[in-house]
């Protein structure tokens, strides 16, 4: 099967807050292919690059060099056009993304939450675009909680709904940047199952997280960074029993 | 509070009044006058409304629109925007309102004389209250542009990420994320500007305008009794300042939703 992410080469450089004037590579040409219902956990020091690698995929972070394609539609890096603007949009109603910070709409309820992505991008009607809704809000368990407003809302239940609000696009694939981070660790469990079933219903997800209860049991291969660059890249039974790399045997003893 | 103090701040609104009461009599304020005037200085307040309402929607499009130009990347909307704040900002408002209504007629002249048609040249010699709409609105667009993209960068930069992960363009991003939520930040800034404007649309009676205070000094001066019709005067403005600070309680109130646990 052709792989349904492909990134060729990938850099991405910012300006080094420490030192004036000098540049920092943060993606260190990097190459990744992606299957279509596999789901890759990024792991890695803070800095590594991972969740800018992530972000570059739907590029929200412009690469400075490179190609990234998904589903079939290919960008380059660097260069601007029209046609470019479009295939990016294109590129990310195909990648659901969901933040460490849940970053929903304050001034929305649950549902219109939800269905904004619709109605503002896909130009549904409002109709259509609640029934889709309501279905991804009792998919993550929270229709009842469709007419509340964000702020009362446990970040949890944040958490689920903005992958309600992903997942109502019908995605081809979910990125999940630190989705787990913020949360009080006895809100952690409720979001990691939805991915967990998530996962199992075969979407294919890219996941920065060090969640090592869903790494172990749901990831198909987990990737360390470092500096920028892939070190080591194997399925957990073989990252977390026997690494191959120095740097990956020293890290995984501080998460483990 | 308590009970008591709100008792104690009571008997010192009333002393203060009091003691008004009794310095108008010292200076021998002509009651019956004032009355009798009181109905002429209140059909200036129509004019009064009406300039600061529409001045008031025009500044806020202004606003919209300069905050807009200064956040964007393009350099020319940018420089735009910011040459026009700093020399609003930079300039007395009254000189700006003669600038309108003194000096824009011999623009139109000078146009006629390279050439231009007069139908041209006649649409620079505005009236008095287009003339102080105009003012007033290009006065406070400039001041609002500001508050308006202090509004717009307060939004956290997490929204924009989200909306546009969402496949939206910046401009709808802009319209349905950014927008409505700074909006509700701008409403008590604003709020104050539309209250400041109210009392500023006084300027227009220099103009002849024959608004509240055009009319209150008009009157006042034929018969030496200004203090009298300024009172008046001033009172109407604070009526009308409580009444709007009334309606921007609610306003807030309302628009509050989804902030409230």
């Amino acid at each position: 099967m052709a792989p349904i992410i492909k990134v060729r080469n990938l850099h991405k450089r910012f300006k080094d807050p420490a030192r004036r004037g000098e540049w920092l590579e943060v993606i260190h040409g990097i190459d990744l292919d992606v299957e279509p219902g596999e789901v890759v956990v990024l792991i890695g020091r803070s800095g590594a690059g991972k969740s800018t690698l992530l972000r570059c995929l739907n590029f929200l972070e412009e690469p400075d060099d490179g190609t990234v394609e998904i589903d079939g539609v290919e960008i380059q890096a660097g260069e601007h056009s029209r046609e470019r603007t479009r295939h990016i949009i294109d590129i990310r109603t195909k990648a659901g993304m969901v933040f460490q910070s849940y970053n929903l709409f304050p001034h929305m309820t649950a549902l219109q939450n939800v269905i904004e992505g619709l109605i503002t991008v896909k130009k549904w009607d409002r109709d259509r675009a609640i029934a889709k809704a309501e279905e991804e809000l009792s998919w993550v368990g929270l229709l009842d909680k469709r007419d509340e407003y964000p702020i009362r809302l446990s970040g949890g239940q944040q958490q689920r709904i903005a992958i309600a609000r992903g997942l109502a696009m019908e995605p081809k694939i979910m990125l999940f940047d630190e989705p787990t981070s913020a949360l009080d660790p006895e809100l952690i469990g409720e979001v990691v199952e939805v991915m967990e079933r998530l996962a199992r219903e075969g979407m294919t997800m890219v996941v920065v997280s060090h969640e090592m209860h869903f790494v172990r049991d749901v990831a198909n291969r987990v990737i360390f960074m470092d500096g920028g660059v892939f070190v080591e890249d194997a399925p957990p039974s073989v990252m977390f029993t026997n690494p191959k790399d120095e740097n990956t045997r020293q890290f995984l003893t501080h998460i483990l | 509070m308590n009970r008591g103090y709100v008792l104690k701040l009571a008997l010192v609104w009333v002393a203060i009044f009091v003691v008004l009461a009794i310095t108008f009599r010292l200076l021998e304020f002509d009651l019956p006058f004032m009355l009798n005037w009181t109905g002429f200085l209140f059909k200036g307040i129509g004019y009064t409304i009406l300039v600061s309402a529409i001045s008031i929607l025009f500044s806020v499009l202004l606003a919209l629109i300069g905050a807009l130009a200064r956040l964007s990347k393009n350099p020319i909307a940018n420089g735009l925007s910011t040459f026009y704040v700093s020399f609003i900002r930079g300039t007395p408002q009254l000189v700006q309102v003669y600038m309108i209504y003194l000096g824009l007629p011999q623009v139109g002249q000078s146009l006629e004389a390279l050439g231009a048609p007069g139908w041209l040249a006649d649409l620079f010699v505005l009236p008095a209250i287009p003339s102080g709409i105009l003012a007033l609105s290009i006065n406070y667009g400039a001041y609002m542009t500001e508050t308006f993209r202090a509004g717009i960068q307060s939004i956290h930069e997490g929204q924009r990420e989200a909306a546009l992960s969402l496949g939206m363009t910046q401009g709808q991003c802009m319209r349905r994320i950014i927008l409505p939520q700074a909006l509700r930040i701008v409403i008590p800034p604003v709020g104050n500007d539309f209250i400041a404007m109210l009392k500023d649309s006084s300027l227009v009676s220099l103009m002849g305008v024959m608004e509240l205070t055009w009319r209150a000094t008009k009157v006042g001066r034929r018969y030496f009794r200004s203090l009298e019709l300024l009172s008046v005067a001033a009172i109407f403005y604070w009526i009308m300042t409580i009444i709007l600070q009334t309606v921007q309680g609610r306003v807030e109130e309302r628009l509050g939703r989804g902030r409230k646990r």
